[in-house]
């Protein structure tokens, strides 16, 4: 699968901005598996898509082929080898900003 | 003191140093003792709100941070060359156990706690806890303690968040510490951190009802005595003299007792500052005239200092972190705004400039002599 990386977080990635996580054809992952295997590799990542309690960020999304993964199960959303990932800060915005 | 330009610093020994954080980044000012003219750089962390900041001196200078990106997290981050380069942790180095539930909102208090170790940083977060790095700030480990306080549970958060605000280190018995929590109360440790007592008697609760929680905004220490204390509490500006085990309301002569700061002289026993808001429902300088307010007598009277101040029209915030004193004589004053706007006195508050005008809201103002 392929993991988009947005420009906030290449420094993590040696400036990469897609990842190649590799996965069997025939088996899955969850997303919080793919963060996991993100961070393995680009320490840096993980602490800043999810809290301390392991749980996605309020204001970061995760888009499984262009569905949001808090409509699929959130971080136990499946994915698949030829899956495209993409890790985005939400838009979010109002009077404190 | 004149207005600020952006520069490069190239800091001297015996420059004054001013860090301000503000909900879109930090700046940082020099001058020389003088304080005629400040340098600023910034925005370091732009985007980011910066929410305390601290100086660990000891020869090698480096400034920490509380930056906190609404998106990506909260953490403390650090410069060794005066914000030309910074160095954001890997992982995030202050995080609540797992399985705990909590998770960093915002790092609200940085202190070089040099009277426990020169290396020593304490930090005071959102939710409330106290965290202790012997790194000059990379690391943190959580006061177990403290966030297992029984009182927990009563402890409520206001419109900022459910905060520890204010650490105090008693500079010769640096078992005692202070810690205040809006809200929640001010707590106190003769051990280290190991076992915490609340000190609140005599403060009031807002609303006062039955469950209602202490909302202690800042406290300090009186400079040659810090057997006593002074508070500005939600409803209320106190004085301890026994050490927190009684308070005492020294808010008689000042226009209101609603405001956040609260900034000792840093030398002069009895001298404290206050920066008075309408009230809690209206939280601006009362008729539009911002006054910093100055006691010299530890709270039994008060002057309003406004030279240099609107006279009209002001109605700006100054948060409870963004009020301080250099260590010069004489002293340096500096308050930042939810404007923006940064004034500074180089004469203990009889005058003020502004530094600059233009920032966005100020979170935070910190100073530090370099050394």
């Amino acid at each position: 699968m392929r993991v988009h990386i947005p420009s906030a977080l290449r420094r993590w990635t040696g400036g990469c901005d897609v990842i190649e996580v590799p996965l069997a054809a025939d088996m899955r992952m969850t997303a919080a598996e793919v963060i996991e295997a993100l961070a393995r590799e680009h320490p840096g990542i993980r602490d800043r898509v999810l809290d301390e309690q392991g749980e996605l960020r309020r204001h970061v999304n995760i888009f499984i082929d262009g569905e949001n993964a808090r409509s699929l199960g959130g971080l136990a959303a499946q994915v698949g080898a030829n899956s495209e990932i993409w890790i985005h800060p939400a838009l979010s915005g109002g009077a404190h900003d | 003191m004149a207005m600020a330009t952006n520069a490069k610093l190239s800091p001297a020994t015996g420059d004054i140093l001013l860090m301000v954080g503000t909900v879109k980044g930090a700046f940082i000012f020099l001058s020389d003792r003088e304080r005629g003219n400040f340098r600023m750089s910034g925005p370091h962390f732009p985007g980011q709100s910066v929410w305390s900041a601290a100086f660990i001196g000891n020869g090698t200078s480096r400034i920490i941070v509380g930056n906190k990106s609404n998106h990506w997290g909260a953490m403390v981050s650090w410069s060794d060359d005066f914000g030309a380069t910074w160095k954001e942790p890997t992982e995030g180095n202050i995080k609540f156990p797992k399985g705990s539930g909590e998770s960093l909102n915002a790092v609200w208090a940085l202190e070089a706690a040099t009277a426990l170790g020169p290396e020593v940083v304490l930090a005071g977060v959102d939710p409330a806890a106290m965290f202790r790095s012997d790194d000059r700030g990379e690391t943190f480990r959580l006061n177990e303690a403290l966030f297992s306080h029984p009182d927990r549970p009563k402890w409520n958060p206001g419109f900022g968040g459910l905060c520890l605000h204010s650490i105090l280190v008693h500079p010769q018995n640096p078992k005692r510490m202070y810690a205040a929590i809006s809200s929640g109360g001010i707590y106190c440790t003769d051990d280290a951190g190991d076992s915490w007592a609340a000190c609140v008697n005599g403060l009031r609760v807002h609303p006062d009802v039955p469950g209602a929680t202490l909302c202690p905004h800042k406290l300090r220490f009186d400079p040659e005595n810090p057997s006593r204390m002074y508070l500005q509490n939600h409803p209320g500006v106190y004085r301890t003299d026994n050490e927190g085990r009684s308070w005492v309301t020294i808010e008689n002569g000042l226009p209101s007792d609603f405001g956040f700061p609260m900034v000792a002289h840093p030398r002069r026993g009895g001298t404290i500052y206050s920066f008075p808001l309408t009230s809690d429902e209206f939280r601006v300088p009362r008729d539009g005239a911002p006054r910093v307010w100055r006691s010299r007598d530890a709270g039994a009277s008060w002057e309003p200092l406004g030279k240099g101040l609107p006279d009209r029209d002001g109605f700006f915030t100054v948060l409870r972190d963004a009020f301080s004193a250099d260590t010069l004589d004489p002293v340096g004053l500096y308050f930042g705004t939810r404007g923006g706007q940064l004034y500074g006195s180089n004469d203990e508050g009889e005058s003020w400039r502004a530094i600059t005008e233009f920032l966005p809201p100020i979170l935070c103002v910190k100073t530090a002599l370099v050394d």
